[in-house]
């Protein structure tokens, strides 16, 4: 970042005000639905799902010129489409949403169905999501550009229009754990005894696939796959063997993210590196002396 | 006596294909029940179709009482959740939590009188995946507890613990059931801890249920009598 040298922190701080707010925000929110994942043992899940969102918009883009001449998009031309806009976000966020569920609830009903393991399955929707992103990306080269901004993590594009979106979608998920959180818990730790206390397991079960699927659609969109793949996996690893309790477990997760988000921001700004990968390089340097410690203790 | 539960006539199983058929059972207060026969009878289809877990297929099941405790096989607890005994415990009164309303302190006194009650109230602060197996299991009955069951069902409640464990475990049923009049129904694979415990038996086999007292049902005579009618043999476990 040789163009940043001469300009202070003051500065920096302000110039990418958006970014760091955006950082900051997923690494307090994106390690509390990583922990639910990580106790349903459906880690991988973190890993997977970002890239069928990069997918859809990589797919997006690639249909995105028949869609102006034949749908329409709020008007704009091919060129206006591909800015920074609400109406373009909208429609890629659409596109992330759409092979974000789609993956998710492939997932889940090959789980259903039994048979093989599911870090097998997982592991070829990775392989499978990863292809189809190159491919379109092959046959739209605009958002092969853009795609590979995101995958190499730089958060310094994101405006106000991508915070405001990323805002209202943590916002909300952070306020669905916080009132559900021990309904959550509940039905992932014993879900017969959820069943026989009365809970409705299933609407439980549908809010945390909800909230994962609207988080990694709008994680992939703004902030890119690497970022999601280190805040949803790392911080719950990080802090699973210094927690004391479950409630200790989601707080201590999201301390761990945030403690990236801050170190990530600063490295990125320092050492000249892209802030997504900064940000995931943080957490697993953070993870690290949990990981030993959990491996002194098995 | 009123009853709390009661099947007529009712088929449990699963994607509409009957395992057990023609279910007749009342269950009233201050009854304790065993659960037992050969391996793969069903004995588990018939716990889950009496708890509400699976509905029945012909017939019902009507439950009189909403205070019901479920005591699960504490192996179907993964030990990946970071969960303090105090924690575990609690659950038992997210039945009554509604939305953004945390636990209420009353719910935390109660929890603090369960653990008492099963003898674990100083391992409260430690992680439920630290105790030994009865005790996990003594606390998977505290967890019941918290909604002041009138009848408690328990899945193999007593297996894979050492004998001490075993008796404290049993104790403490008995104790619940005879000063409380708790009506208890529990599921085993073992068979002279069922006879020495419980007062009726439920023996599953052939997709059929008979009830009978534990000592007449669970005599070595009769025993190998209803063996060698359901044409199994005992695995070890079952030995009297």
């Amino acid at each position: 970042m040789d163009g940043l040298d001469g300009v202070s922190w003051a500065d920096r701080l302000s110039l990418f005000r958006w970014a760091i707010a955006a950082a900051l925000f997923a690494g307090a929110v994106y390690p509390l639905l990583g922990t639910f994942l990580h106790v349903r043992r459906t880690s991988f899940y973190g890993i997977a799902l970002p890239q069928f969102a990069t997918a859809g918009m990589v797919c997006g883009f690639a249909v995105l010129p028949w869609w102006i001449d034949t749908i329409g998009l709020a008007g704009l031309d091919l060129s206006a489409a591909t800015s920074d806009s609400h109406a373009a976000m909208n429609y890629h966020l659409a596109w992330a949403a759409l092979f974000t569920f789609g993956g998710l609830a492939l997932l889940l009903w090959l789980g259903q169905r039994g048979g093989g393991s599911e870090v097998g399955r997982v592991a070829a929707a990775f392989a499978i999501a990863s292809a189809a992103t190159v491919l379109f990306g092959r046959i739209s080269p605009v958002g092969k550009g853009f795609v590979d901004e995101l995958i190499a993590g730089e958060l310094l594009g994101v405006g106000v229009h991508e915070f405001e979106t990323i805002a209202v979608v943590l916002g909300l998920s952070a306020l669905a754990f916080w009132l559900f959180h021990r309904d959550l818990l509940l039905a992932s730790y014993d879900r017969e005894t959820a069943l026989v206390l009365g809970k409705r397991v299933l609407a439980f079960e549908g809010l945390l696939v909800g909230v994962t699927g609207a988080m990694v659609s709008v994680g992939a969109m703004a902030l890119g796959p690497i970022l999601l793949f280190g805040l949803l996996v790392l911080p719950p690893i990080a802090a699973r063997a210094w927690a004391k309790s479950m409630t200790g477990y989601l707080l201590l997760s999201s301390a761990f993210g945030v403690a990236a988000a801050v170190l990530g921001v600063v490295a990125s700004f320092e050492l000249d590196l892209p802030m997504g990968a900064a940000i995931t390089a943080c957490a697993a340097l953070l993870a690290l002396p949990g990981a030993i410690r959990g491996r002194r203790a098995a | 006596m009123s009853a709390l539960l009661v099947a007529h006539r009712a088929a449990f199983g699963y994607q509409r294909r009957p395992v057990i058929a023609g279910v007749e059972l009342e269950i009233a207060r201050g009854d304790f029940l065993g659960i037992v026969g050969p391996n793969g009878a069903g004995k588990t289809t018939l716990f889950r179709g009496l708890l509400g877990l699976i509905p029945p297929l012909e017939g019902s099941v009507r439950r009189e009482t909403r205070a019901i405790g479920y005591v699960p096989q504490r192996e179907t607890l993964d030990p990946i959740y970071p969960v303090t005994v105090e924690e575990v415990v609690q659950m038992g009164a997210y039945g009554k939590l509604r939305g953004w309303r945390g636990l209420s302190s009353a719910a935390r006194v109660r929890a603090q009188e369960c653990l008492e009650r099963v003898g674990l109230a100083d391992r409260r602060r430690d992680a439920f995946s630290s105790l030994s197996g009865g005790q996990r299991q003594r606390v998977l009955i505290a967890r019941a507890l918290m909604d002041e069951p009138e009848l408690m069902l328990l899945d193999e409640p007593t297996s894979g613990v050492d004998r001490g464990a075993q008796a404290r475990i049993l104790e403490l049923l008995v104790e619940l059931n005879r000063s409380r009049g708790m009506a208890i129904l529990l599921v085993s694979h073992q068979l002279s801890m069922v006879r020495d415990t419980v007062q009726r038996v439920l023996w599953v086999a052939e997709g059929k249920v008979r009830v009978g007292a534990a000592a007449e049902m669970l005599a070595p005579e009769n025993l190998d009598r209803l063996y060698a009618a359901s044409g199994t043999t005992r695995s070890a476990s079952e030995e009297l």
